[in-house]
């Protein structure tokens, strides 16, 4: 079983996010960057999937340059060699952009199964899977949390709403959006890391991969959520502040 | 007076088929020690070289070869009375080097001791009463061996009782000796029991653990020295001990020097606690595993001879290390096996895998968020280290993140405040790596260390100055692999330093101190504390104290895995602690801190209120 796994490097939960000059980006330096949550969960099912049935798992991201200490990572943790897809512009790609950047990379790979999270931790669109789905022509889920190979194809777990999950028997081969917290992640290893450096990494450009469409959505502005703390105070008997605060929670704050 | 004292009686002449037959069992006698022992000793050899070994400077090592073999002082310190019957043994044995000598020439009529020359005699008496004591001395251990038996010791077994009639033979022979008359019967028999004794006693010698006697002054010697020195790995296949190719000669010298006297056991609180891990059977396990492995195999030492459950247990205390007298050190060796285990990956372990995860992304162990750290330092005006500060005040994950650890960095905050120290703290801070360098993650202390490293050089810090004796142990020794760390201090010998501006707290506590051991076995700091702690009240000493001192159990990164197996360590000291009847338990350590917060709390009514030192004196500054 051949799994590309599509990995984006996102900036780290703990880094400082300013916006840049201009509004339409964050300010990148000073950052620390990671993987994104969602897609380690997918290189970790990727993993275990290939410790069970064989075969090879293949780590893909498109990004920068700084996108190789991700895609090493991806290496150490156990992918067998990776494609790097060095483009400057990811920030301003729209999610179409992206998911042809990736499935260009993808197909001629041939691969059985794709798996990639569901959402990116930095701007959360949560399409560009899908949308590589249908540029490639193949079926796909989302929010998957397990992923069982059957002798027809896969079959996934599905997380639905309110606790609820659905089962879903698919033929291979597919694109999966992988939700976290499936399974456990594997740690880094000193052997992996010394073992990655002698697997192979393949680098190609968006312009080589005839992918560089202009974007259709273009992003105007981005800014920080404002904070603010607003308090109210509900006038009447306690027994009316009572039914109003209870009206205000289910309408409102939606919580009961 | 001499002339009225017996003279040792030996045979004067022998005849020549009675040398031959001498001969011929001297060669056998060494022929049966040597085929074993040369095994043993070209499984050594065959071991890897340790990349990290030095022989000079030389110092260091002829004091503890003086101290720790030559003066017994280890063996006697730790068990008074059998390791002064110990001692005995030992120094008659040397005392008899030329008495054994001179015997063994006198059979071929090249006798260099006269019993009749005054000189002689008087080295023959010097032995002699050694030989008394020896004689005393190894009665005493067989009696407390297969008597009193304490559990320590481990099952019976054949060699100790046959080697304790050897060594007690060879000497009544040689006692005996005096008072037969020379040359007669009596005597050439007497020399005949004892030589024969004597090359007896050399064949058993490899095949038990009295095989210390030949290498444990080695072991002494060519010890690593300090206290839990990690050796650095070398090279791109080193990933700590994973098989027996990764064993050093030095590991494989200390696995077969074992004499089993289980003081490390007795100490450790794993194995006290009902943990499977013990000490000395880590050690013994290495030993099986090269008598039926060579040191050149890619068998994993985790496996049938040593436990991974067990490795995984230890929470680095030092006490087994310790307390060896055969200067085997334990700590490299259990974290070596971690480094083999988690380098590879081979350890799987959930609360392991989240403490290493939340180090390869975050900044410390505690898994928080480091805007949280920037939260409490701008809440309690903390200055910032700008390099102008005489000290940088290092939070540690503990002082930064953990409420208890906030409270007693503030609490030496307002102490040095009211002192007029300069310091500042730094802008961000890393975990120093101390749970992911015991617990064998290499990968990951690297990344902290050298980030660690490079940031001090940044901020140009010169001194440093932690609540954390974990924080001060990693950043002055483990840092070393990766560069030059800067001065660094914990607050005990800070406050103990300035303890004269101090002032005393007048409301009659009963103080206990706990040594935690990252401050005490393994920097040697015991004064310090107590000296502070003893301003704020009269000091009491828990039954396990100093040198000695029990562990809390959170060490080794042993805090962050979760639940243990018996009992918990934690709730052993704190009990011990209470039941010294003080009303105050001095903590010098977060993670003591927090341990016994907790064994306190399961206690219930009646616990002894819990501070740290900086508390306790920071009690009795003016609001």
């Amino acid at each position: 079983m051949k799994i590309v796994v599509a990995i984006k490097q996102v900036p780290d939960r703990d880094a400082p996010v300013r916006i840049a000059p201009g509004g339409k980006w964050i300010d990148e330096t000073d950052l620390q960057w990671a993987m994104n949550e969602p897609d380690a969960y997918a290189l970790e099912e990727a993993l275990q999937l290939k410790e069970k049935n064989g075969g090879e798992v293949v780590a893909l991201s498109a990004g920068p340059e700084r996108t190789g200490q991700t895609i090493r990572e991806a290496l150490a943790k156990g992918a067998d060699r990776a494609i790097q897809v060095v483009c400057d512009d990811l920030g301003t790609r729209d999610a179409l952009g992206v998911a042809k950047l990736l499935a260009a990379a993808i197909k001629p790979e041939n691969p059985d199964l794709v798996l990639t999270g569901l959402q990116s931790e930095d701007i959360g669109l949560g399409q560009t899977g899908v949308i590589a789905a249908e540029l490639l022509g193949l079926p796909h889920a989302t929010l998957i949390l397990h992923v069982e190979k059957t002798d027809a194809g896969v079959t996934v777990k599905r997380e639905l709403e309110e606790g609820w999950f659905q089962s879903i028997e698919m033929p291979l081969p597919a694109v999966l959006t992988m939700q976290s917290g499936g399974t456990k992640l594997r740690y880094a290893t000193l052997m992996g890391i010394k073992r990655a450096k002698t697997k192979e990494l393949k680098s190609v450009t968006a312009a080589e991969l005839g992918a560089d469409a202009a974007p259709v959505v273009v992003l105007e502005q981005i800014a920080l959520p404002k904070k603010q703390k607003s308090t109210q105070i509900l006038p009447g008997s306690p027994k009316e502040a009572a039914a109003a605060l209870i009206e205000k929670l289910k309408t409102e704050a939606r919580v009961l | 007076m001499m002339a009225s004292l017996p003279t040792l009686a030996e045979p004067r002449h022998f005849a020549i088929w009675e040398s031959a037959l001498f001969a011929a069992l001297i060669v056998a006698s060494v022929w049966a020690f040597w085929r074993p022992f040369g095994t043993i000793l070209r499984k050594i050899l065959a071991s890897k070289s340790d990349a990290d070994f030095h022989l000079f400077p030389i110092g260091r090592r002829i004091r503890d070869f003086v101290w720790e073999v030559m003066l017994q002082a280890k063996v006697i310190r730790e068990r008074p009375l059998p390791g002064l019957a110990h001692a005995f043994v030992f120094w008659a044995f040397c005392a008899f080097a030329l008495v054994t000598l001179n015997h063994c020439a006198t059979a071929f009529g090249a006798a260099f001791l006269d019993p009749a020359e005054p000189v002689s005699r008087i080295y023959y008496y010097i032995a002699a009463v050694f030989a008394a004591a020896c004689a005393i001395g190894i009665f005493g251990l067989f009696v407390r061996r297969f008597f009193a038996r304490p559990k320590w010791l481990g099952e019976l077994s054949w060699g100790s009782g046959l080697v304790a009639l050897l060594i007690f033979l060879l000497m009544v022979t040689y006692l005996a000796a005096f008072f037969v008359q020379p040359d007669s019967l009596a005597a050439r028999a007497l020399w005949w029991a004892h030589t024969l004794t004597l090359l007896a006693f050399l064949p058993v010698i490899p095949h038990t653990k009295h095989l210390h006697l030949v290498l444990s002054p080695f072991t002494i010697f060519l010890s690593r020295g300090g206290f839990s020195r990690i050796p650095p790995l070398s090279g791109d296949e080193d990933f700590g001990l994973v098989a027996g190719k990764d064993l050093t000669r030095l590991a494989s010298l200390q696995a077969y020097s074992c004499v089993e006297c289980g003081r490390c056991t007795e100490h450790c609180p794993a194995n006290n606690t009902g943990k499977l891990l013990n000490p000395k059977q880590i050690v013994l396990g290495l030993r099986g595993y090269l008598n039926e492995y060579s040191p050149a195999s890619e068998e994993p030492l985790l496996g049938k001879y040593n436990a991974q459950e067990a490795a995984f247990q230890c929470t680095t205390c030092g006490a087994c290390e310790f307390q060896c007298p055969v200067g085997i050190e334990h700590l490299p060796i259990i974290i070596g096996l971690r480094r083999g285990a988690v380098n590879t990956g081979a350890w799987e372990d959930d609360y392991g895998a989240k403490l290493f995860l939340a180090l390869e992304r975050g900044s410390n162990a505690l898994g928080m968020s480091a805007t949280e750290r920037d939260k409490f330092v701008e809440k309690n005006t903390l200055p910032i280290f700008d390099g102008t500060q005489e000290y940088c005040l290092w939070l540690g994950c503990m002082g930064a993140y953990d409420p208890r650890g906030r409270e007693i960095v503030l609490a030496l905050v307002r102490v040095m405040r009211h002192l007029g120290a300069s310091f500042g703290v730094l802008r961000k801070e890393k975990c120093t790596g101390d749970p992911v360098r015991r617990l064998g993650n290499d990968l990951v202390f690297q990344q902290l260390a050298e980030a660690n490293l490079e940031s001090m050089a940044q901020n140009k810090v010169k001194k440093i100055v932690s609540i954390c004796p974990h924080c001060v142990r990693t950043i002055q020794e483990d840092w070393k692999e990766f560069g030059a760390p800067p001065a660094v201090e914990h607050h005990s010998e800070f406050l103990a330093r300035f303890a004269s501006q101090l002032q005393p707290v007048q409301d009659q506590k009963r103080i206990v101190f706990h040594d935690p051991c990252y401050l005490g076995r393994y920097r040697g700091v015991y004064d310090q504390p107590r000296q502070v702690a003893a301003l704020a009240g009269d000091l009491v000493e828990a039954p396990r104290s100093r040198e000695r001192s029990f562990c809390c159990g959170a060490g080794g990164g042993l805090s962050f895995l979760g639940e243990e197996k018996g009992d918990r360590v934690s709730h052993v000291r704190a009990a011990e602690l209470a039941a010294t009847g003080a009303n105050v338990v001095a903590a010098a350590c977060p993670f003591c801190n927090t341990m016994f917060q907790d064994a306190f709390a399961a206690r219930g009514e009646g616990a002894p209120e819990l501070m740290d030192i900086a508390q306790l004196v920071a009690r009795g500054l003016p609001e």
